[in-house]
């Protein structure tokens, strides 16, 4: 007989969200959705399942490990449960929303699922809150959905909002344009994923002094920009490198608040994009806080822009509001009146279900600042 | 000075600690005295740098720390980076010391009749059981890996196991337990590696320290 099970564990990865943070963290997405509202992004909303063959075509490719899988009992065809909501919201542009007009502005925010949390973050499941901006390919777009997200982050009490740029199709053209075997191109893209300089100097002739000097380029825009204008690129990587250029002094215009840096060679998890991308961090904070880039524009798929920002990573490290004033009131005081001005006094109410001898030791039990006697608030002290 | 602001240096204790003191010294790094009193039990210890401080921690727990951002710049073979394959590290610097290699080991004996090409299925006692699974899937061997975390040499000779991969520098403990190396899985030496997010937020700092790390490192070789 295998072990009675405790019945409070829960596989790993999944939590519960108990109260205090269950509601700050509704009130954050909130706050999210709000800042893209305001600037014209209309909030769409997937569902949690979809067939397989929809969730994990195109961007999702690279999702098919973290999707954990389902058969559908009623069509016997394989569902997944969302490991991304971009993938749907592309999904949504290019079927039910094919005829609204371009640009086209959305944003989204839920649950998503993962087969595996990563080694620094266990998480399976967390909330992501973005926006897409689908139609133009501008630096203008580009920098539109950088500085909306970083406006937002800013918003829910992020002091300094640093934003890495990068340009994941450098390092393919570069290394396409070389004529590299297969496994060489895996080397040569684990190297530059951890800027392993030595790694990167035993690569072939052909690519080695290039992808150093690439490598180089990594650090504030102004001190890393010069660097990668100086080196000899393909007609491809020098038309991107020129958008670059673009985006960076358009945010400079409209959000000169925002650090800005340059890593010309980060490439990990923008596998399926296909221009300028971007990366949130904080100064101290041990995490990224969400990415985004451009992508699509490919074989028939519409060209946007998305950014994507990730509870998991935010709601820890946030400043917690302060606990409201919570008042008890006793059984004989509650009336609708009575709660309805208290609650406009901007307390919050708690009336009694059950007799008590000692309200302002009932009020003290139940964690209430407060407690109502003869029509009056009273704090509880203690 | 707050924690945001302090920057920490994690050393690898033993081995690469004796040949990565001399770099950290060529960097402007002098450490307070009693991290060189072996009797000293702390772990912590500050600098002649207000900001920075160095712990000592053993080489696959520098990786760790670093990989989480409790420290911020690291000292470590690239065996365990390997091993644990963060993808919050950074590695841009190879500072050309503890040099060795990872190979695979087996009785002497054995050779004849089980010639590595033929194996399917083995058992390894190893330190590093991830980085020994991916060496020999990727050469269609299926690896049953048993962790050790020393003394490796002995697994074969007690019958734990008939192969080992272990660090191997001049060859000579595998000489003296009747083990030959039959496989080069990887060269080793020690690299200066970052913590991602810090590297990207506090970017003149850190490359600063590279740079520091860098230009020692080219005074040595020079």
């Amino acid at each position: 007989m295998t072990e009675p099970m405790n019945r409070a564990l829960l596989p790993a990865g999944l939590r519960d969200v108990l109260p205090g943070k269950a509601a700050f963290e509704a009130a954050v997405v909130q706050s999210l959705l709000g800042c893209f509202s305001a600037h014209g992004y209309d909030r769409v909303k997937p569902p949690l399942l979809e067939f397989e063959e929809s969730l994990l075509a195109g961007a999702g490719t690279d999702l098919v490990a973290q999707t954990f899988r389902v058969m559908d009992p009623v069509t016997q065809r394989m569902m997944g449960m969302r490991a991304d909501m971009t993938v749907q919201v592309a999904r949504i542009a290019a079927t039910r929303l094919a005829r609204e007009p371009r640009p086209l502005r959305l944003s989204y925010a839920g649950d998503v699922l993962r087969v595996k949390g990563s080694q620094l973050r266990p998480d399976r499941q967390f909330i992501q809150a973005g926006l897409e901006l689908i139609g133009p390919d501008t630096a203008e777009a580009d920098a539109e959905v950088i500085r909306i997200a970083a406006e937002a982050l800013s918003r829910i009490g992020v002091p300094q909002v640093c934003v890495d740029l990068t340009l994941p199709p450098l390092a393919p053209l570069i290394l396409g344009a070389a004529g590299l075997s297969d496994a060489e191109k895996r080397a040569a893209r684990h190297a530059l994923d951890h800027k392993d300089a030595a790694e990167v100097a035993a690569l072939p002739a052909s690519v080695a002094p290039v992808l150093g000097r690439l490598l180089a380029v990594c650090g504030p825009f102004d001190a890393a920009f010069p660097m990668l204008e100086a080196i000899d690129l393909p007609p491809a990587a020098a038309a991107g490198r020129d958008r670059l250029a673009a985006v960076a002094a358009r945010l400079r215009a409209l959000a000169p608040e925002i650090a800005l840096s340059l890593d010309a060679v980060e490439n990990r998890g923008f596998e399926y994009h296909t221009g300028v991308c971007f990366t949130f961090f904080a100064p101290g904070w041990r995490n990224h806080l969400g990415r985004g880039g451009r992508y699509g524009g490919l074989a028939g798929q519409e060209p946007a822009a998305g950014a994507s920002l990730y509870l998991h990573s935010l709601i820890g490290i946030l400043p917690k509001p302060a606990p409201a004033a919570r008042v008890l009131v006793p059984l004989s005081e509650v009336s609708r009146a009575c709660l309805e001005a208290l609650q406009a006094q901007g307390f919050v109410t708690v009336a009694a279900v059950a007799a008590a001898a000692d309200w302002a030791a009932e009020a003290q039990r139940l964690g209430c600042t407060h407690f109502l006697k003869d029509g009056h608030p009273c704090p509880v002290v203690g | 000075m707050s924690a945001s602001e302090r920057t920490i240096l994690a050393l690898p204790k033993g081995r690469i600690l004796d040949e990565a003191m001399p770099l950290v010294r060529a960097a402007g790094i002098e450490p307070e005295p009693d991290f060189d009193d072996p009797k000293s039990r702390k772990l912590r210890f500050s600098t002649n740098l207000p900001h920075l401080e160095i712990i000592r921690v053993r080489s696959f727990d520098v990786a760790t720390f670093v990989a989480f951002g409790a420290a911020h710049i690291g000292i470590c073979g690239n065996d365990v980076l390997m091993e644990f394959d963060y993808p919050d590290i950074y590695a841009p610097l190879d500072l050309d010391i503890g040099h060795c290699h990872l190979a695979v080991a087996a009785p002497v004996d054995t050779l004849a009749e089980d010639h590595p090409s033929r194996w399917s299925h083995i058992r390894v006692a190893t330190k590093y059981p991830s980085l020994t699974q991916k060496h020999f899937a990727a050469r269609g061997v299926q690896a049953e890996c048993v962790k050790l975390n020393g003394a490796m040499e002995l697994a074969p000779n007690l019958g734990l196991c008939r192969r080992i991969v272990d660090l191997v520098s001049t060859g000579s403990t595998l000489k003296a337990n009747g083990l030959v190396e039959v496989e080069r899985v990887c060269d080793v030496t020690s690299r200066l590696i970052f913590h991602r997010p810090s590297f990207k937020t506090r970017s003149a700092e850190m490359q600063g320290w590279l740079t520091r790390f860098k230009e020692a490192t080219d005074a040595r070789a020079s």
